[in-house]
């Protein structure tokens, strides 16, 4: 009789594996082979190894169990540009980018960065040119073989290591060129992210070789090029308040590494700081933009033409209820100091500081998914603190709980007349239910439609998806924040609450003609991933950037004034050279749009950028322009701009430090000393860079199965 | 190399099983030597092997398609460790039901809903669907089953497995496999 009902169990049909599920195992098990073929002693090359990037799909679902496996680019062998190999850890920035040469052997030590944070050995090259020559088309090819065994722990691996490398090197020119003089320092060896980089860096964008892959990833963009005014005399681009950049990047250089340049944008440097632009008077025009020109710092022959925008500041007793939605990431990933444990204070300063009308409600995904927290007041703020302190971190994946169970439940909860938003935490893993990075954008435009945006918030390092926090933050409506430590976090959720959560005009756009007759070119500094298309400024169908209650923003443009001499194109010899002559001596004209932030239909805002707004003396600017001023020199520096590296770290400094002014919060003296950080990490004048200290990582075996 | 048979995929293609297990041995022989594309073979052919096997165990398809997931990944390693005294299939069923025995510790084997298996559709045939839900109880049943007696009972009449089969996969005599049948004919007598 048991026998009968048992044989049943053999009817039971399984249906097909889906496709997106299969196609993900694949890749996850190729990076994962690659992985462990690199750790093995391998008699030659298997040769040209593609890798194509899949660092996106490694992260939709893996997240802690990839941790487990220790993301280990130790296989890499990246070649400059021009070389045809490029093996990498998919998680490396892309192939096409220049980068530190990355060679491994199986017999090197690979430490399983708990962190999931991902582990190289470097040959790190110092490039050094001179700061006038121009940019170079082809990287300097590392030197290779003779320093591998300069600086060695692991001596009998550097034979087999010259083995694996000599057939894939052998097209390599052997040997930098005599231009270059600068270090080559050699660390073999596993070093953690955390160790500090030792090469000093190269000062143009091709030939930065001093960072290490991180494990994150970022949008790529290249920087903006000068344009010539007559040829292209409107640029057009969407605000951008967010400001993880600047936080990403201090986090990385206190730890002692260099930022890859992808991971530097000079909008959100500049933007980190609170500027003293005059506000508005009343809500009905939400923000102020302000003007003004002065030389610049690194260039004698042009302008910095500098637009400031103030968002309202709503008086307290105005302030709207607030329902906020946590989504929080506790898959195993996420146990590490700088992650849950930063997260769950961040969120209780946020939450302390609440006020009683304000509604809070907690789920979870990636680990012990659902919801955590029904919607509960802020007044009862025991409750809330005990659902936060009670997560704990652990798990894989959780399948459809997530995202849609978080606006499920804002959505129930909404105010009618306040703010309603999801704020997403996370250190990168976004297996929020939704499967694919598109499918998650719509589904967040969507909902912000409804009513509900999004504030993204990022936590720790190697597992980050910058470049995806970015888009969500911007499909939502909300904005982007990467928490270093709990000052960063006092500063985002609450000292600038009110600009992270609370909108004050959406979709804003800026867009500025510049008159030929009085400026022949101009450069737009940062706002790269920000660009419009000309005509999407008067097209309230395209999505742009939010500005918060209180958000100040600034942007930069270098400006050559016509007849200065300082063009960096040559006048034309066919066409005509004759300097247009307009009617008007006004610099150029801005532009903003944005909407009210539950309205459809833009509203235009206009001002001339005319010439009492010059000044000639850098002096006389106040100090928020110097600072930025400060600041995008120091941004351009550190990732190899192409233009206006030629100030010395000593003369940001100095100037920062002259325009600290009041600084109440100390964020611009903490600034000055980044700065001094850098410089010691990546000196001037080939000085002696700080040697790496990193101590051998342990040895890691194997998993076996039982 | 025996039980292949037992381990096709219910695809209802089944490629000769000399063939097929000849095709495996290959295959690992070069991945284990690090031959990238044989590997990619290797998991494209039996990927929905894993899955399936995961299905059946765990009874939900999200938990299947993770567990699958995590065995690739761990095929990567794990793969150099295969010394080919068992069919490549068996051995890859014990990996499977390992990563199902980890993830179900870790996360509390919790009744959820179970949606791995298909319901037949009552036009084709109005009978069958009594039977299906039957199964589905009776799978219930077994699972709540201790983890020993549950691998005999799901490989021999699940998989319809010989008990010399189902030891190879759970690494132990075939007498072991028909004393946990047994006893887990007992505890289930009271239920069935």
């Amino acid at each position: 009789m048991t026998d009968e009902a048992l044989l049943k169990l053999k009817t039971l049909h399984v249906g097909a594996p889906s496709p997106e599920a299969r196609k993900l195992a694949l890749n996850a098990a190729m990076v994962a082979f690659e992985d462990a073929q690199s750790k093995r002693p391998r008699a030659a090359a298997t040769g040209v190894m593609d890798a194509p990037k899949r660092w996106f799909s490694n992260r939709w679902n893996l997240g802690a169990a990839l941790a487990g496996l220790g993301t280990v680019t130790a296989a890499v062998v990246l070649l400059p540009l021009g070389t045809q190999y490029a093996t990498m850890n998919s998680r490396a920035p892309s192939v096409d980018k220049p980068l530190a040469t990355t060679v491994a052997t199986s017999t090197a030590p690979v430490s399983t960065n708990a962190a999931g944070g991902t582990v190289s050995l470097q040959v790190e090259e110092g490039g050094k040119t001179a700061l006038k020559q121009p940019v170079m088309e082809k990287p300097m090819p590392p030197k290779d073989a003779v320093p591998v065994a300069a600086n060695a722990p692991a001596t009998e691996s550097d034979e087999a290591r010259l083995a694996v490398t000599s057939d894939a090197l052998a097209a390599m020119p052997a040997a930098p060129t005599a231009k270059i003089a600068g270090q080559v320092a050699m660390r073999s060896g596993v070093a953690n992210m955390e160790a500090p980089t030792v090469a000093p860096m190269a000062s143009t964008s091709l030939g930065y070789a001093a960072m290490e892959p991180s494990g994150d990833s970022f949008q790529k963009f290249d920087e903006n090029r000068v344009k010539i005014t007559k040829d292209e005399p409107v640029s057009t681009f969407s605000i951008d308040v967010d400001t993880a950049s600047y936080s990403y990047v201090r986090g990385l250089i206190e730890a002692g590494s260099l930022p890859e340049p992808d991971a530097v944008r000079l909008e959100e440097m500049i933007n980190y700081f609170p500027y003293d632009y005059p506000a508005p008077a009343t809500a009905d025009t939400p923000f102020k933009a302000t003007m003004q020109v002065f030389p610049t710092p690194w260039n004698k022959k042009t302008q910095l033409l500098e637009i400031g925008i103030k968002g309202y500041v709503q008086p307290p007793s105005e302030r709207k209820p607030e329902a906020l939605t946590f989504l929080i990431d506790t898959s195993g990933s996420m146990d590490e100091p700088n992650k849950l444990p930063l997260l769950k204070r961040s969120f209780s300063l946020l939450v302390d500081n609440l006020q009683p009308s304000d509604t809070v409600s907690i789920v979870t995904y990636a680990g012990s998914a659902g919801l955590v927290l029904k919607p509960t007041k802020a007044s009862d703020k025991a409750a809330i603190l005990s659902a936060l302190d009670n997560l704990e971190a652990g798990g894989s994946t959780a399948g459809a709980e997530g995202i849609e169970l978080a606006y499920q439940v804002a959505a129930q909860n909404k105010v009618a007349d306040g703010v309603n938003r999801v704020i997403l935490a996370t250190d990168g893993d976004f297996n929020v239910g939704i499967d694919t990075p598109d499918e998650l954008k719509t589904f967040i435009k969507s909902k912000r439609d409804e009513g509900i945006s999004l504030s993204v918030l990022g936590f720790g390092r190697g597992n980050l998806d910058d470049a995806l926090m970015q888009a969500l933050a911007q499909n939502g409506n909300g904005n982007a924040s990467y928490i270093d430590n709990l000052h960063e976090a006092q500063k985002v959720l609450v000292e600038e609450a009110g600009s992270t959560f609370i909108t004050i005009a959406k979709d804003v756009k800026v867009q500025v003609e510049f008159n030929p007759a009085q400026v022949s070119e101009y450069r737009l500094i940062g706002y790269e991933t920000r660009a419009l298309n000309r005509e999407d400024f008067n097209n309230d169908a395209v999505d742009a950037g939010e500005i918060g209650e209180g958000h100040t923003v600034t942007a930069l443009y270098e400006i050559t004034p016509a007849g200065s001499g300082a063009d960096l194109n040559d006048p034309l010899r066919y066409g005509s050279s004759a300097q247009a002559t307009g009617v008007s001596d006004e610099l150029g004209f801005l532009k903003l749009r944005y909407k009210a932030p539950d309205g459809d239909v833009s509203k235009l805002i206009t001002a001339p950028i005319t010439k009492d707004l010059v000044t000639d003396d850098v002096a006389k600017v106040g100090n928020d322009q110097r600072f930025a001023a400060a600041v995008a020199a120091f941004g351009q520096k550190l990732k190899g701009s192409l233009y206006g590296t030629g100030m010395s770290w000593q003369g940001i400094i100095d100037l920062a430090n002259g325009a600290k002014g009041a600084d109440p919060d100390g964020y611009r003296a903490e600034f000055v000393q980044l700065v001094k950080l850098t410089s010691a990490l990546s000196p001037d004048h080939g000085g002696v860079a700080v040697p790496s200290d990193a101590p051998p990582p342990p040895s890691v075996e194997p998993p076996s199965i039982d | 190399m025996d039980g292949i048979l037992a381990f096709a995929p219910q695809t209802g293609e089944r490629p000769a099983p000399n063939a097929a297990a000849q095709q495996s041995a290959a295959l690992v022989n070069r991945a284990k030597a690090g031959d990238r594309a044989a590997f990619a073979e290797l998991i494209e052919t039996h990927y929905d092997f894993i899955y399936r096997c995961a299905c059946k165990w765990t009874g939900k398809k999200s938990d299947a398609e993770d567990i699958a997931q995590e065995v690739c990944i761990k095929l990567a390693t794990a793969i150099q460790q295969f010394d080919g005294r068992s069919a490549f299939t068996s051995w890859l069923y014990r990996v499977t039901l390992n990563m199902v025995r980890d993830m179900q510790r870790a996360r509390g084997r919790r009744d959820r809903n179970v949606d791995a298996f298909s319901l037949v559709h009552p036009e084709d045939d109005p009978g069958d669907q009594e039977d299906s839900t039957a199964a589905k109880e009776i799978w219930m049943a077994v699972s709540a089953l201790p983890d020993k007696q549950r691998e005999a009972i799901m490989l021999v009449y699940g998989e319809d497995m010989s008990h010399a089969e189902a030891g190879v996969i759970m690494g132990c005599k075939e007498a072991t496999v028909s004393w946990h049948v047994h006893e887990a004919k007992k505890t289930l007598r009271g239920l069935l």
